[in-house]
């Protein structure tokens, strides 16, 4: 690995964004627009919105960041600069890094601005801790980070990446109890909920968010979060084999 | 005396995508300080070729002797590769672009890379466009970026996808002049190119269709196969085309 190499991509990645001025306003306005949407419309129902809350931040921190994730990485496939860099000395891990890195910046600020907004203007009630609630959505945007990255590579254009929002991220918000609580689902949708890493998201977020759990008593979540990841990252960093 | 090693050696090369054989028993040698041109129509395989040197793709047959040893990610150093398409960050000014690669090749120290940066950059004329992001530079600036990235950590072998493509004559002239100046200076260049232009300019050329070698030699050596005294090289390549198909 070579440190050099990993801060230089991330300088690139953050430069590129930053210039992009119409793109860091849609990073900034496209998550508050949806958050204001959802949670304006169960206003007047503080229970259900209390309720939902949790899912629906880890819901919204997943989306934005995978699009943000699988785009910015597609343009890289596409444009052919990825391919470029496999001619230099670069490394497949300290391309991952580079990126993960580079992204997760934009992805926490983004991050920010949802759970600000959920807090202060959606006036959520809450009893956890904020560093608790912001280390679970950390995870989270880890593990979109890497799987935006692995996505992005079966697929040959925007238009694609969009499609693959179905697919990948539908059964996530259906099955990870964000709706309906997971073990009212039907047995086999239990199962399947045990596999996708927003269901441990959700649940750890109510516990902090509902209950005032602490992270302790959440070792499982946050080991699931982080193997989901790793797991994520290594099978994103098997796609960029030359 | 010992010959020196080929820089650049090909035996018998076999690749297809799926069921297509783009290369069929490639064989080639090029030497140190060589300009070697490999010239053929689109799909006769030269991109296939130069992204086998560099690494991108695996060979399914033959063998490919880079430098000494087969192609490998610890070459980079040493290796400098412009593809067809520019790839380049198009947000990022010709210097940021420049030095972001040199960084990838390894050149990890600000003051020595600053300077190598921007020798590279006035090598391509680009001085006055430098802080230019790349969305604001025409097809040929691209491509003379593309061409500084190749060269920034100044590579002993350059192999250099369809440089000239789209640049207008005059910029052509340029780039080959650069060309045989790095050559002199001991640098050895592969170019692959489907015109007769480029050509011209190449110490040694091999013709290549459907994935082989159909002809290989110096330009002068080709045109004279013919056995017309006047000859072009599009009439030799057209020569050697119509014995390749007998």
């Amino acid at each position: 690995m070579s440190t050099d190499r990993v801060l230089a991509i991330t300088e690139r990645i953050i430069r590129q964004i930053l210039r992009d001025k119409r793109s860091i306003g849609l990073l900034i306005i496209g998550p508050l627009i949806v958050m204001s949407l959802v949670g304006f419309s169960l206003y007047e129902q503080r229970d259900i919105l209390d309720r939902v809350a949790p899912g629906l931040l880890a819901v919204f921190v997943m989306f934005f960041t995978f699009i943000l994730t699988g785009v910015g990485f597609l343009r890289e496939r596409a444009q052919g600069t990825l391919e470029r860099l496999q001619t230099t000395l670069v490394g497949s891990f300290d391309i991952m890094l580079g990126y993960m890195i580079g992204f997760l910046i934009f992805a926490i600020v983004q991050t920010a601005v949802i759970l600000t907004f959920t807090i202060f203007a959606l006036r959520i009630e809450y009893v956890g801790t904020l560093w608790e609630i912001g280390a679970i959505l950390f995870l989270v945007v880890t593990v979109a980070v890497s799987l935006g990255i692995f996505i992005s590579s079966f697929a040959n254009n925007e238009f694609q990446v969009v499609q693959f929002i179905p697919i990948v991220l539908a059964p996530q918000i259906f099955l990870s109890g964000v709706i309906i609580p997971v073990e009212q689902m039907p047995q086999l949708f239990e199962w399947l909920s045990v596999v996708l890493p927003l269901t441990y998201a959700v649940e750890a977020l109510r516990e902090i968010m509902l209950r005032g759990a602490d992270l302790t008593t959440l070792w499982i979540n946050l080991a699931a979060l982080a193997v989901f990841s790793i797991a994520l990252l290594a099978a994103a960093v098997a796609t960029l084999r030359r | 005396m010992t010959q020196p090693a080929p820089v650049v050696e090909t035996h018998d090369l076999t690749f297809s995508y799926g069921t297509t054989q783009v290369l069929n028993g490639l064989s080639f040698s090029v030497s140190e300080g060589e300009i070697f041109g490999v010239l053929g129509a689109n799909g006769s395989g030269k991109t296939t070729l130069m992204r086998l040197l560099v690494g991108l793709l695996r060979n399914d047959g033959g063998a490919i002797n880079i430098l000494g040893e087969s192609p490998s990610p610890k070459q980079a150093s040493r290796v400098g590769y412009m593809p067809q398409v520019n790839a380049l960050y198009l947000e990022l000014s010709v210097r940021e672009n420049v030095d972001f690669f040199a960084r990838m090749y390894g050149m990890s120290d600000r003051r020595p890379r600053a300077q190598s940066v921007q020798e590279a950059i006035d090598l391509v004329d680009l001085g006055p466009r430098s802080s230019d992001p790349i969305l604001k530079l025409s097809g040929g600036m691209r491509q003379r970026v593309s061409l500084a990235i190749a060269l920034v950590h100044r590579p002993g072998l350059l192999i250099l996808d369809e440089p000239t493509v789209g640049l207008d004559p005059d910029l052509r002239a340029v780039f080959w002049e650069r060309f045989r100046r790095m050559a002199e200076s001991g640098a050895t260049i592969m170019i692959s190119s489907h015109t007769m232009d480029d050509a011209a300019h190449c110490d040694r050329l091999a013709f290549l269709r459907d994935g082989r070698v159909i002809a290989l030699d110096t330009p002068s050596a080709l045109r004279a196969a013919t056995g017309q005294p006047d000859a072009t090289l599009d009439d030799a390549f057209m020569h050697f085309l119509r014995e390749s198909s007998d």
